[in-house]
């Protein structure tokens, strides 16, 4: 039970940090976390999850979160405008550097499930095989995703047109 | 010392071992093969290097966040604590009232402690009831083998079928009408007969089942419980059935669902407070 809620409470800030990224939106990122936890620590003494606990919490998060978005295309709820993020000014960018405004904003135009995968990957650092399990899809699915979201990404930031990088070795 | 142009080989690179070296995910065996091929594929390396540099700007953009300090309501010890002070209301009321019933009864049913097996038969059947609710709620033309239209007819035939007079529930009140309901076969190992599905939706299409089975002596505990698809599962038992309600909507509206359900479907022998 300790162990459990410890193993939890680590798990903490990288939920926090996914949930955020996928809605932009801090208070209800925090929402989604409170309610995941809520029912993980209920669940607890009625299912024994197997495989890694931090997976089996993002997977939930995941659930909760896609079933938050029927809702709100349901309900027709749109997102506040100061949802969006405060885009740090970059200063001006090395070569090949990419403007962070720039990838954020390109990032809420990518389909939800291209940005969930790549976020899972990108920034939670997740292994692909754990990735692909979070979010319930074959491995080779999971690489797709991955190769269009970067491909739109590209595309969006027009980061495609830069200088090359001279590889020598 | 580069690799001259004409010797850039597609060799055995894929595409997914491209995505891997840029994320850090490559093995070590094909390291060396990536790495040639970069050098012999520039194109493919400044689109790996592109790769890296959004990786790079995704992580300065929501990296901090993990280091924020945590809100105090995201705390596991607090939510457990909070957990354990307060059941549901509604659980607890159950509880009583199952208890009270099944006393009226004279039944002869006294409290026991809950064996192991009576744990897993309730497990069961919530499973069953889950995965009966996920089957059919997603279909449209056919989701019920009796519409509410003859539910007259659902419920005699249902109720023959399970050995038990058992009603569909009005859930107007809380904003639910009945579509139908099926018959499905017994569930494995739960020494339970035939169930019955009810399925029932809102006005935003949410749908929500009621899964039924007859009981006999066996005293489920009224309990929650939930499954990995965000879906929520309430479970009771009586002398008389096994009932599960499930469905995905905000745990408020479920325990409000429920209620109503557990009301109407309990037993009741005499009417509370006369016996």
């Amino acid at each position: 039970m300790t162990d459990f809620l410890d193993e939890i409470e680590a798990a903490v800030p990288a939920l926090r940090r996914y949930a955020r990224a996928l809605t932009r939106d801090a208070d209800r990122a925090d929402d989604l976390v409170q309610d995941c936890l809520e029912r993980a620590i209920r669940k607890r003494g009625l299912w024994r999850p197997t495989g890694p606990l931090k997976a089996w919490l993002f997977r939930m998060l995941l659930n909760l979160y896609r079933n938050d978005l029927r809702g709100a295309r349901r309900r027709g709820v749109h997102m506040a405008l100061d949802a969006m993020p405060i885009e740090p000014s970059t200063p001006p960018s090395q070569p090949g550097r990419i403007a962070l405004a720039e990838i954020s904003r390109a990032l809420d135009q990518l389909p939800n499930d291209q940005r969930e995968a790549l976020l899972l990957v990108a920034v939670e650092g997740t292994s692909y095989a754990d990735a692909a399990g979070i979010l319930g899809i074959p491995a080779g699915t999971l690489m797709s995703r991955l190769g269009r979201a970067r491909a739109a990404l590209r595309a969006l930031t027009g980061a495609g047109d830069e200088p090359r990088l001279r590889t020598v070795k | 010392m580069s690799a001259p142009h004409d010797e850039r080989r597609d060799s055995n690179v894929t595409e997914e071992m491209l995505h891997a070296f840029a994320d850090g995910q490559l093995d070590n065996a094909h390291r060396g093969a990536v790495e040639a091929f970069l050098a012999a594929n520039p194109d493919k390396a400044a689109e790996v290097a592109l790769w890296q540099r959004q990786n790079a700007a995704l992580s300065t953009l929501f990296g901090p966040i993990a280091v924020e300090p945590v809100p105090a309501r995201l705390s596991p010890r607090e939510i457990a604590a909070r957990q354990a002070a307060r059941r549901p209301a509604w659980a607890r009321m159950a509880a009583a009232a199952v208890l009270l019933i099944s006393i009226g009864a004279g039944t002869g049913w006294y409290l026991r402690t809950a064996t192991t097996s009576q744990e897993e038969i309730s497990d069961r059947l919530i499973d069953g009831a889950i995965a009966a609710h996920a089957l059919y709620v997603r279909e449209s033309r056919h989701a019920v083998e009796v519409g509410a239209a003859d539910k007259g007819h659902l419920v005699t035939w249902l109720s023959n079928r399970l050995g038990r007079a058992i009603e569909a529930p009005d859930l107007s009140a809380q904003g639910f009408t009945l579509v139908g309901g099926r018959l499905l076969p017994p569930l494995a190992d739960t020494g339970k007969g035939p169930g019955a599905q009810l399925m029932y939706q809102n006005q935003t299409s949410d749908r929500l089942t009621v899964y039924i089975t007859a009981s006999s002596k066996d005293f489920g505990k009224a309990s929650e419980t939930y499954d990995e698809q965000g879906l929520e599962a309430y479970y009771w038992a009586n002398d008389q059935i096994t009932c599960t309600v499930v469905g995905d909507l905000p745990q408020t509206q479920m325990q409000t669902v429920a209620k109503g359900v557990f009301q109407q479907l309990s037993w009741r022998p005499d009417p509370p407070g006369r016996s």
